[in-house]
C-alpha cells in the first residue's frame, strides 16, 4: 500500500479524535523534552569542563613532582640532586616530542606599588611557562629568552594582582610602571589575561547589567560566588620574573658553590607535542631524569589523565542518569500509544474489514496502522523537542550561574530516532491485531 | 473453461463441540457474461456461498477455481490479490469509508492494487461519473442518499475492472423506487458484458436474473430460469 496514504490516513485518524491523540503524545512529549534537556545539559556541563581543561593546560600538560623515597633507596638519597634546571636542560635536549619545559622556582616577597603592597609567592620562570601554562596577554609582553639571560628586572603580573596593585589603571596603563619585590625594583613588562570559568564571565556579565559592577576592582565576586573554589585563582594572581633574576636575587647565597643549575626547583612541568606518543613520550622523559638523577627513585610523572578520565566519568554518569529518565518516560509514551492504538483499532475493526474486503492484504493494514502509531510517536516527539528547547530556556533563566545548557544537532536526531522507535515498537502489536483480522468477521462487527 | 467452478465444496464451522455443515457438497459453475441470482432463506447457507465466491473465505473441502485461480486452498494474501483484480463487491450496508468522499471511496481498491495517485484519481472520477455521482465527487457518505451511497459503492466496485461483479442483498437497504434503480444498473453492466452474481431473499430482485439458483440447508435445491 501507497506510503503516503498510510500517512495521510493517519493523520487524519489523529486529526479526528485529537484530545485522545494529545494524551497518548504526552508520555512522548516529555520523555523527548527530558531527553534534549538531559543531552543539553551534559552537552554543556562537558563543553564547560573541557575549556576549563584546555585552560588550565589539557592533557598535553605533564608535571614531575617530588616522591617520597622508599626505604630501600633512603641511603642513596644524597646521590640525587632533586629537580634542578639540569632535568629541564635534559628534558629538553633529549625529548624532541617534548615542545615546552617550564622550571620554576618561587619565593615569598613583598610586592609593592605606589598605592597597595602585599606579600606574595613571586615564581621565576623560563618564557616557555606562557606556553606551558597557557597564558594570553592582556597588555604588553611575556618574559623572553633575553631576560632570562640577561636576568633583567622584568615582572609579568596576573590580571588580579594588577588590579589590586594599580586599582585605578586599565592593564595597558599598567604596563611599564615600577613594582617593588623586597624594595627591588622591577618593570611591569605585561599583565595577563583575566582567567575566568564561564559562569563566573556570566555572573560578572548579570553583576554588571545590574549596576554592581564589582570588575573594575578586581575583587573576588561576593554572595553567590563567594567561598567557591576557583581554579584559575593561581593563575590571576600570578607574579612571574624571570627564572635567572629569582635566583640571582632570592635564590643566591645560601651555598658557596651554587649555581643556577643546581638550586632546586619549586615545581618543574612540560607540554607534550603530539599525544599520540604520550605514553612514549613519558617513558623518554623517565629515562632522562633517571640519569639527571643518578638511578634514585625520588620522582613522579603527574599527567592529568586520570584526573580527565574521573570527569569524563562523571560527565557519562550524569548522561546516563537522564538518559534513564527520559527512557522511562519514552516507555511509559509508548505504553500510552499502544493503549490508544488498541481502542482505535476496536472502533475500526469494520473499516479494517472493508479494507480488506476491496483487497488489502494483512501487511497493508499492519503498517497503516503503525505508520499512525509512529506518526503520533513523531508528532509527539517534535512537540516534546520544542518543549524541551523551552525547558532549557526556562533553566537558563533560573540558573543561569551553571554551565549554560547547549542543545546539540545530534540530540534533536536522537530524539526523533526514539520517538520512532517508540512508535514502532508501541505500535506493532495493535497493528497485528489488526492484520490477523478475518475479513467476514471484521465486515460484521458492530 | 467456466469463470467459476466449484466441484463438491464444503464449509464447516466449529461451534463449540458441534459442527455445523454450512456448505454441503455444492458444485457450480458459471460463465462468462451470466446474470445469476442466488436465493434461499437465511441460514440456508447462501451468505456462506457467497463469502466463498467472493474470495473472503476458502472452503473447508472441494475444489474452487475462479477466474482461473485455484482457491482451494488458498493463502489470506491471494485471497485477497484475486479480491482486488477480479471481484467487485456491492454490500447490503454499502460499507463505505465514512471520513472519505466519494472519490476517495471509489479509489480505494487502486490504493491496493499499486496504482499511482493522479491515474487513481483520473480513474476513480471517470467511475463516478459512469454511476451517476459526477456532481458528488468531494460529498461524504454521510451527505449522501441510500441510493447514491449504493452507487459509490458499485463505482468502487467496478474501478479495477473486475470480471465478477457480486452484489449481497444490494437493494436491501433501499426503498423499492431506489432498488429498481439500482438493480437496472446491474443489470445494464450485465448487458454490457459483466458477469453478474446476486445474492438475495427477494424473488423480485431473483426475476430480473437469467439463472436462478436455490440454495437450502447447504444444498442447491432447484435452478432455473426466471
Amino acid at each position: 500500500m501507497n506510503f503516503l496514504i498510510c500517512l495521510e490516513t493517519g493523520l487524519r485518524e489523529i486529526a479526528a479524535h485529537k484530545f485522545r491523540s494529545a494524551l497518548s503524545m504526552l508520555g512522548i512529549v516529555l520523555g523527548v523534552s527530558s531527553l534534549i534537556a538531559t543531552m543539553a545539559l551534559t552537552a554543556g556541563i562537558e563543553k564547560g569542563t573541557r575549556t576549563f581543561m584546555q585552560q588550565i593546560g589539557g592533557l598535553e600538560f605533564v608535571s614531575v613532582q617530588n616522591k617520597e623515597i622508599s626505604n630501600a633507596m633512603i641511603d642513596f638519597w644524597n646521590l640525587s640532586p632533586g629537580r634542578t634546571l639540569t632535568d629541564a636542560y635534559a628534558i629538553r635536549a633529549s625529548v624532541p616530542n617534548v615542545s615546552h619545559v617550564s622550571p620554576e622556582m618561587s619565593h615569598g616577597a613583598l610586592v609593592a606599588s605606589p598605592y597597595s603592597s602585599e606579600r606574595k609567592g613571586v615564581r621565576g620562570v623560563w618564557p616557555d611557562h606562557y606556553v606551558v601554562a597557557r597564558h594570553e596577554m592582556a597588555a604588553g609582553r611575556f618574559l623572553t629568552q633575553l631576560d632570562v639571560d640577561q636576568a633583567t628586572h622584568a615582572v609579568v603580573l596576573g590580571d588580579g594582582m594588577a588590579r589590586r596593585l594599580w586599582p585605578n589603571l586599565e592593564p595597558k596603563d599598567i604596563v611599564g610602571r615600577v613594582v617593588t619585590l623586597n624594595q627591588s625594583p622591577f618593570v611591569v613588562v605585561g599583565v595577563l589575561k583575566r582567567y575566568e570559568r564561564e559562569q563566573d564571565k556570566r555572573m560578572r556579565a548579570i553583576l554588571a547589567a545590574q549596576g554592581k559592577d564589582r570588575a573594575r576592582s578586581g575583587a573576588p565576586a561576593r554572595g553567590r560566588m563567594a567561598g567557591r573554589w576557583d581554579p584559575f585563582r593561581q593563575k590571576n594572581e600570578s607574579v612571574l620574573i624571570p627564572l635567572t633574576t629569582m635566583f640571582h636575587e632570592f635564590k643566591s647565597g645560601q651555598f658557596p658553590d651554587d649555581s643556577v643549575e643546581s638550586v632546586r626547583l619549586d615545581t618543574l612541568s612540560f607540554r607534550v607535542a603530539n599525544l599520540d606518543y604520550f605514553r612514549e613520550t613519558l617513558d623518554q622523559v623517565r629515562r632522562a631524569l633517571d640519569v639527571t638523577h643518578r638511578g634514585v627513585d625520588d620522582y613522579d610523572l603527574e599527567t592529568r589523565e586520570e584526573w580527565f578520565d574521573r570527569m569524563e566519568a562523571s560527565i557519562s554518569a550524569t548522561r546516563l542518569s537522564g538518559g534513564l529518565i527520559a527512557a522511562i518516560s519514552l516507555v511509559v509514551g509508548g505504553i500510552g500509544i499502544t493503549n490508544i492504538m488498541l481502542a482505535s483499532i476496536t472502533e475500526r475493526v469494520r473499516e479494517i474489514g472493508i479494507r480488506l474486503a476491496v483487497g488489502a492484504k494483512g501487511r497493508d493494514i499492519f503498517f497503516q496502522i503503525l505508520i499512525e502509531s509512529v506518526s503520533i510517536a513523531v508528532i509527539g516527539g517534535v512537540i516534546g523537542i520544542a518543549a524541551g528547547a523551552g525547558l532549557i530556556q526556562l533553566l537558563g533563566v533560573v540558573a543561569p550561574s551553571e554551565n549554560p545548557p547547549l542543545m546539540t544537532f545530534d540530540s534533536v536526531i536522537i530524539s526523533v530516532a526514539f520517538a520512532v522507535l517508540a512508535g514502532i515498537v508501541s505500535g506493532i502489536y495493535p497493528a497485528l491485531r489488526a492484520a490477523r483480522l478475518d475479513p467476514i468477521g471484521a465486515l460484521r462487527y458492530e | 473453461m467456466s469463470l467459476v467452478s466449484l466441484e463438491d465444496v464444503r464449509k464447516s464451522y466449529r461451534v463449540g463441540d458441534q459442527e455445523i455443515r454450512a456448505l454441503d457438497g455444492v458444485s457450480l459453475r458459471i460463465e462468462e457474461g451470466e446474470f445469476l441470482a442466488i436465493i434461499g432463506p437465511s441460514g440456508s447457507g447462501k451468505s456462506t456461498l457467497m463469502h466463498l465466491l467472493g474470495c473472503l473465505d476458502t472452503p473447508t473441502s472441494g475444489r474452487m477455481e475462479i477466474c482461473g485461480h485455484d482457491l482451494s486452498s488458498a493463502s489470506a494474501d491471494k485471497l485477497a490479490e484475486v479480491r482486488n483484480r477480479e471481484i467487485g463487491f456491492v454490500f447490503q450496508a454499502f460499507n463505505l469509508l465514512p471520513k472519505l468522499d466519494v472519490v476517495r471511496n471509489i479509489e480505494l481498491p487502486l490504493v491496493y492494487a499499486g496504482v499511482p495517485p493522479a491515474e487513481r484519481r483520473r480513474r476513480a472520477i471517470e467511475v463516478a461519473k459512469a454511476v451517476g455521482l459526477g456532481e458528488r465527487l468531494g460529498n461524504r457518505p454521510t451527505q449522501l442518499s441510500g441510493g447514491q451511497c449504493q452507487r459509490v459503492a458499485i463505482g468502487r466496485a467496478l474501478v479495477n475492472r473486475p470480471r465478477i461483479l457480486f452484489g449481497d442483498e444490494p437493494t436491501g437497504n433501499l426503498d423499492s423506487a431506489t432498488g429498481e434503480m439500482i438493480l437496472e444498473m446491474f443489470r445494464q453492466l450485465n448487458r454490457e458484458g459483466k458477469t453478474v452474481v446476486l445474492v438475495t431473499h427477494d424473488p423480485d430482485v431473483a426475476a430480473v436474473s437469467k439463472r436462478v439458483i436455490e440454495i437450502k440447508d447447504g444444498r442447491i435445491r432447484r435452478e432455473y430460469v426466471p
